[in-house]
């Protein structure tokens, strides 16, 4: 069975990116374009994974991180969050929000695919 | 078919691109009418960046360099450190309109106007410096600076095998692994970092369950659990490390090398066809993708390298490298090495080292003739050992750029936070040094800035209180001085409160309350284990985190801290850092007729041992008196074995030295050799862990000398001293 | 969960998943049945983490302490698997004591 990714970016490049790496590596991929969405599309989908950009418009990622890491259905479920430049603040503080692990962008797939298996069943 | 699909995704980009430059627009004409709600400006900065993180991706180089400058000139706007006012807005239409042709002309592969570019990006800069023109020398600066934000392709490429390496060499790793329930809250999960430790190799995983309270006393999600795992493997340390990338500040993890399976051989057929593939990989029986990229295989040329003919090498490449090596400006052309295969050249470069040393005195015993064909072909393989790892130094060192930026940002933030107004300047962007130094460099940097800012400077009505201007200045500034790198962190704040420090130092018992301190030493206790000054934890500076930390990273890369404090004008802290991990300040030392190296960083003092200053107690232990503070005195020669007999402190030398937790421990040995920057050529990896050692090194004469580890012969000597001492020990801070 | 309350002997199925946030239910559920001989159904078993891993370590011990009997039937291939991820082998873990 194959596992699923929600990926939330406000920015369709970067989605239609991970949405290629990640079918390729064979997972299934939900979408959401901000914090607010992601977290109904969380609730719609029952992901495996998330993997979430951190500038974006009415919810950040650390505000969503938070929501997720605070709802008991769905605190458990990893997330990988996307920084820019290995950003060791933005890193830091996505850690404090309860951020699982985090992907350099513009990301290398391979990598990506290694992140996501690191952190998920 | 990858490739079709990112043509689509590009399409996509453009597109998308033509929506954020409208939102740009649409958000500028607002702010210019007057509209000045924050999320308008979120949404404008958002725009940019999202642009600059989509030509980041394809590598629209002239796009990203663009919206760079824009986006730091949008951010100091988001924070409220540049005013709206409508000649800044006008100035960020016109940027606007700019950014939209870069944008065409990456699309259609175009043209754009140069100098139309550069002259906004130089406005917008200008306006972020408090709309003061730029002058020649910041411009520069700003120009490095970009070059710097070299946005890495995407390399979709999922086809490609992972290299295999050649010859894998078996090593077997001990991993020690302890989550905490950190780990698990933020759905990290043991159980697959486990699986993926198993992946590097043949494990065997062990469970030590000693902690596991009974069921009515567990916390469910707390954590009790530890693993070791034997790992046999061709992975290295680095490749462990990076498994638990995500978990290391929610873990404890410790991971020690314990022997090569194989046995070390000197084998000249080996050394040389070593030799060849680390200079030439082509020559070699190596898979392509083994090879070394280009620039990481041309040697410096050191001194006149008369090559035998199978180790000859082009020197129109060695002319070339030095030119590689003297240009640093954005045109210079550049490779990206993978990281493990520059660790594997540095290693390798390594190994031969040592092998090439111990070839020597083997050649002698073979009774062969200086002059020899041997011996002449053993002096050019010196030679070109050398210039190998000169320039195999020399890739491995990056500017100090990478991490001295992220630093505005940081001090913005904090500046923000405190309600202070900051100015950061800083100085020797370009310095380089060994990139691993670098990447540990950020933390301790990031703290000593935020320390500099909350702790440091004063507010600003104190500050015209004292007659200063109201902004402070925090410097970060970066040198070479005599063969290290020296950063200092200054700040024109109100300088350590010694009375503060000292009275908080006595109230926490790290120093008696009759404790004679000079104003150095006073300034010097915050860096001891537990002290924090500020009354209630602040929420910049006190994440845990304080000084000793930072002390302890600092001396854990082979540097020293230290902090010169003037009431009232400020503090400078100063890290002096070697340009490399793979060498070492140390003092040569003789113990018991072995050459032994001790790492200077941990030697706080030398001194002559006086009869009257040691006192023997039972078990054969002993301690020095050092100005009357009682030193456990430690005979090195006693501790790793090398003599059953006491030494004689009369004739010997001691060594104070600080080890973990700023305990001071004098070490005994027989006599001083002198100082001399060693490579490190770790032990474990060619031989297997020796207690007491850290490492070997090969001395100018070609001798192995073996490294001393201060904290290990410390810790053991201690725990044998203990019983004995302990209610005779006064800490030494 | 099932179970057969107010028997001397008491069968438990575990779930699925046995994830973080499912370690505290296990828990209290086996320490209701403290005192009486327990078999775990991990029949169902699919996932099994570190902090359910300490459940189930700390339970058997409990129960070895009581001098009680506790032990797994019919483990799924799965949580057989996480278990030797772990560094244990059923075997060890139903027959011996755990070193403590």
């Amino acid at each position: 069975m194959s596992k699923t990714v929600l990926t939330v970016d406000d920015s369709r490049t970067m989605r239609d990116m991970l949405m290629l790496a990640l079918t390729e590596a064979g997972y299934h991929v939900v979408q959401a374009e901000d914090g607010v969405h992601g977290l109904e599309v969380l609730r719609a989908t029952e992901p495996d994974v998330i993997v979430t950009d951190i500038n974006m418009p009415r919810m950040d990622g650390y505000g969503f991180i938070k929501g997720v890491r605070g709802d008991e259905q769905h605190r458990t479920i990893p997330i990988l969050v996307l920084t820019t430049e290995s950003d060791a603040e933005k890193k830091d503080r996505a850690r404090r929000a309860g951020a699982t692990g985090w992907i350099v962008k513009p990301f290398d797939p391979v990598k990506l695919v290694d992140a996501i298996r690191r952190v998920a069943t | 078919m990858a490739m079709d699909a990112m043509a689509v995704i590009k399409q996509t980009f453009f597109q998308e691109c033509e929506e954020q430059l409208a939102e740009l627009e649409m958000g500028l004409l607002a702010i210019e009418n007057g509209d000045h709600d924050q999320e308008i400006v979120n949404a404008v900065f958002r725009a940019v960046h999202s642009i600059k993180g989509g030509a980041g991706a394809f590598s629209l180089d002239d796009l990203v360099h663009f919206a760079h400058i824009f986006e730091n000139t949008l951010d100091l706007m988001r924070s409220n450190r540049l005013q709206p006012t409508p000649e800044v807005v006008k100035t960020m239409l016109r940027a606007a309109d700019v950014l939209a042709d870069l944008v065409r002309a990456a699309r259609d592969d175009g043209d754009f106007d140069d100098a139309r570019t550069e002259a906004l990006a130089q406005e917008l800069a200008a306006l972020g410096n408090g709309g003061v023109a730029v002058s020649a020398a910041q411009e520069k600066e700003e120009e490095v600076d970009l070059s710097q934000f070299r946005p890495r392709p995407i390399a979709f490429n999922f086809d490609e095998e992972p290299a295999a390496p050649a010859e894998p060499e078996k090593k077997t790793f001990s991993i020690r692994f302890k989550p905490k329930p950190d780990l698990y809250a933020k759905a990290n999960e043991a159980a697959l970092l486990l699986r993926e430790i198993e992946r590097l190799g043949v494990a065997t995983i062990t469970c030590d369950t000693s902690e596991l309270p009974l069921l009515s006393e567990l916390d469910p999600e707390g954590a009790y659990l530890a693993w070791t795992v034997e790992l046999k493997t061709d992975a290295d340390e680095a490749t462990i490390r990076e498994v638990f990338e995500f978990v290391e500040w929610d873990c404890d993890l410790e991971i020690k090398g314990d022997a090569a399976s194989e046995a070390e051989e000197l084998d000249v057929l080996a050394l040389i066809r070593k030799v060849r593939e680390a200079v030439e990989p082509e020559a070699a029986s190596v898979s392509p993708e083994e090879s070394v990229p280009a620039k990481a295989r041309e040697p410096e040329d050191r001194g006149p390298v008369k090559s035998a003919d199978i180790l000859k090498i082009d020197q129109s490449k060695i002319d070339q490298s030095k030119a590689d090596h003297a240009a640093s400006g954005p045109q210079q052309t550049t490779s990206r090495v993978d990281r493990d295969r520059l660790d594997r050249l540095s290693e390798l470069v390594g190994e031969l080292v040592i092998n090439q040393a111990m070839l020597a005195p083997r050649v002698t015993e073979a009774g062969l003739a200086r002059g020899s064909d041997v011996t002449v072909g053993l002096d050019e393989l010196e030679q070109l050992t050398r210039g190998i790892q000169d320039s195999v130094m020399a890739i491995r060192a990056q500017p100090v750029k990478s991490v001295f930026q992220r630093m505005p940002r940081l001090v913005r933030e904090v500046a923000a936070m405190t309600g202070k107004s900051v100015r950061l300047f800083t100085e020797g962007e370009n310095t380089e040094v060994d990139k691993t130094v670098i990447e540990r460099l950020a933390d301790p940097l990031t703290h000593m800035i935020r320390n500099a800012i909350d702790h440091g400077l004063e507010k600003p009505e104190k500050r015209l209180a004292a007659g200063k201007p109201e902004e402070g200045l925090v410097r970060l500034s970066a040198a070479h001085r005599s063969g290290r790198i020296v950063i200092e962190v200054a700040d024109d704040g109100a300088g350590i409160d010694r009375t503060r420090v000292r009275a908080s130092a006595v109230n926490k018992g790290l120093i008696s309350a009759d404790a004679q301190l000079s104003d150095d030493e006073i300034d010097n206790l915050i860096f001891l284990p537990g002290f924090s000054t500020a009354e209630k934890v602040s929420d910049i500076s006190g994440r845990g985190v304080g000084m000793d930390v930072v002390k302890r990273s600092i001396q854990a890369l082979g540097g020293r801290i230290s902090i010169t404090s003037k009431p009232g004008q400020g503090s400078v802290f100063t890290l002096s850092l070697p340009l490399t991990l793979a060498v070492l300040d140390g003092m040569v030392v003789t113990v018991a007729g072995q050459t032994l190296v001790v790492p200077l960083t941990a030697i706080v003092e030398t001194l002559q041992p006086k009869g009257a200053d040691v006192h023997g107690f039972g078990g054969g232990a002993r301690v020095i008196a050092i100005r009357n503070m009682f030193t456990p005195l430690i005979d090195v020669g006693r501790e790793l074995g090398y003599r059953n007999e006491a030494a004689d402190p009369l004739t010997g030398v001691a060594l104070l030295v600080e080890s973990e937790g700023s305990m001071r421990s004098a070490l005994l040995v027989d006599a001083i050799q002198g100082q001399r920057q060693v490579v490190i050529k770790s032990l474990e990896a060619n031989y297997r862990h020796v207690h007491g050692i850290a490492a070997a090194t090969i001395l100018g004469d070609g001798r192995v000398a073996l490294i001393l580890d201060v904290d290990a012969v410390v810790a053991n000597s201690r725990a044998d001293m203990t019983a004995y001492l302990e209610p005779n020990l006064a800490l030494a801070g | 969960m099932t179970s057969e309350l107010d028997t001397p002997h008491a069968t438990l199925e575990l779930a699925e998943v046995l994830d973080l946030k499912a370690a505290a239910p296990l828990a209290s559920s086996l320490l209701a049945h403290r005192g009486r001989d327990v078999a775990l159904d991990a029949s169902r078993v699919r996932r099994l983490g570190g902090q359910c891993l300490q459940v189930l370590l700390s339970a058997k011990n409990t129960w070895n302490a009581d001098e009680m009997s506790f032990e797994f039937i019919n483990p799924s291939e799965d949580f057989a698997d996480a278990l030797l991820g772990f560094g244990f082998s059923l075997d060890k873990l139903m027959d011996q004591e755990l070193s403590r």
